[in-house]
């Protein structure tokens, strides 16, 4: 074999791509060829190097919006016969009443709690990032305003960009069948969806859980229940927590 | 695509089964693509969905390169229509250069920083060629497959791409240190 073909089986030889015959042929002719050699040993040292690089594993982020459109498509095509269909709307139309008959005697008063699931799918809408904030703005004085009119209460906002945690904007969801103001922060690349609304229960100081990847922060603070959301790590989410009592503090 | 017979739930299930055990690889090549983790994930999610509604197109055979070249055109299709081109370089390296930020520990390491960095800095037909290759680890065959070339062309190609990233892992590597090409 001269060199030239030499070298031209030099990558399919490094790539597991020549046959078994050309394989022992290709090495029969390397020993005859230092310049071939060289470059054999060059190729796999890069080959080495580009292996050790890191795998990044898909974010458990991105696997639960992919499971959530999977669910949601399954879901919205389940068959369904007329007859069930019906009882099904009737049974939805009762339980609207029960919300609703549930939210005035308890979500009020803070009583009746959000269920994780719907706090995750808040978390949820505004980490895709299309659609995140219905006001977008750093500035406390655009968002607050914002929600009046769209809300029954006025939530306390404020930017906490010296801590790390800069406000992008908020939007209005329903947790709990309840319109609720949700606050959205950004830290680093994460975002944070908070979930807010009043209480007259007592302080009670942010507990900070996992589930499904996610840190779930929940606590009560100057009258207000809060609930925040993110992909961020644990220890983050309890400064998240303290930056805003904080500021809702410096501000009384 | 609108005449695309709709997914029904069997449908979905099976999809669940074969595709999304390569959501990494998914996630993985559009990271390189896009060389933006948040852009990445909208990719791979859309990449995904797209999947699902091509589903019925997929006749057996290997799912990988089946997905990674739907992921391709994803991310062809959404720069085309945010008219967003390539980010600068410069950025693109200084961002790889900042060194491990606490989530992403698992690219500590100087040497494994300027390899990272030399192939975000490639081109985009020698980078991704080059992540097939060496990242996904697919045959010649599979590359073919999700570039849409012929082979010879992904043989040639793939020559060019290691000659460039020698080029860069030069300007960043001691070479006689790293046994690198000294072409």
């Amino acid at each position: 074999m001269d060199c030239p073909t030499c070298e031209a089986m030099v990558d399919a030889y490094l790539d597991g791509e020549l046959s078994a015959s050309d394989s022992a042929e290709f090495e029969r002719a390397l020993e005859a060829c230092p310049d071939c050699r060289k470059r054999l040993e060059a190729g796999r040292a890069m080959s080495g190097l580009l292996r050790e690089l890191p795998l990044e594993p898909a974010p458990d982020l991105l696997r639960a919006r992919v499971e959530r459109e999977l669910r949601a498509i399954a879901g919205a095509l389940r068959p369904a016969a007329p007859g069930r269909n019906m009882r099904w709307m009737a049974m939805a139309a009762s339980l609207i009443v029960a919300v609703s008959i549930g939210w005035v005697g308890g979500t009020l008063t803070g009583r009746v709690g959000p269920g994780d699931d719907e706090l995750v799918s808040t978390f949820m809408r505004v980490a895709s990032s299309e659609h995140a904030v219905d006001v977008a703005s750093t500035d406390r004085h655009t968002v607050k305003p914002w929600f009046a009119g769209r809300i029954d209460y006025s939530p306390p906002v404020h930017d906490l960009t010296s801590a790390g945690f800069p406000l992008e904007g908020g939007r209005v969801d329903v947790v709990g069948g309840r319109k609720v103001s949700v606050l959205v922060y950004r830290h680093n690349q994460h975002r944070i969806a908070l979930s807010l609304w009043p209480s007259s229960a007592a302080d009670v100081p942010a507990k900070v859980t996992m589930r499904d990847g996610f840190s779930m922060a929940e606590w009560r603070h100057a009258g207000f229940e809060m609930h925040a959301v993110s992909d961020i790590a644990p220890a983050e989410m309890s400064a998240f927590a303290a930056a805003l009592d904080k500021a809702i503090d410096a501000d009384r | 695509m609108s005449e695309t017979p709709k997914p029904d739930g069997a449908t979905v299930e099976r999809f669940r089964a074969v595709m999304l055990p390569h959501l990494d690889a998914v996630y993985g090549f559009a990271r390189w693509l896009t060389r933006d983790p948040v852009v990445a994930q909208d990719v791979a999610q859309e990449a995904m969905l797209r999947a699902l509604r091509y589903f019925h197109a997929f006749r057996g055979g290997e799912p990988k390169p089946w997905l990674l070249r739907i992921v391709r055109n994803t991310w062809t299709d959404m720069r085309a229509k945010s008219g967003a081109n390539d980010r600068p370089l410069e950025e693109i390296e200084d961002r790889a250069a900042e060194g491990p930020d606490p989530e992403q520990s698992a690219l500590a390491g100087d040497r494994r920083r300027h390899v990272a960095a030399a192939l975000a800095a490639l081109p985009a037909e020698a980078r991704e060629i080059l992540v097939l290759r060496e990242v996904e680890d697919c045959s010649y065959k599979h590359i073919a497959a999700v570039l849409d070339l012929p082979i010879g062309t992904v043989m040639s190609r793939l020559a060019r791409a290691r000659e460039k990233l020698a080029v860069e892992l030069r300007g960043r590597l001691g070479r006689s240190e790293h046994g690198l090409p000294d072409m």
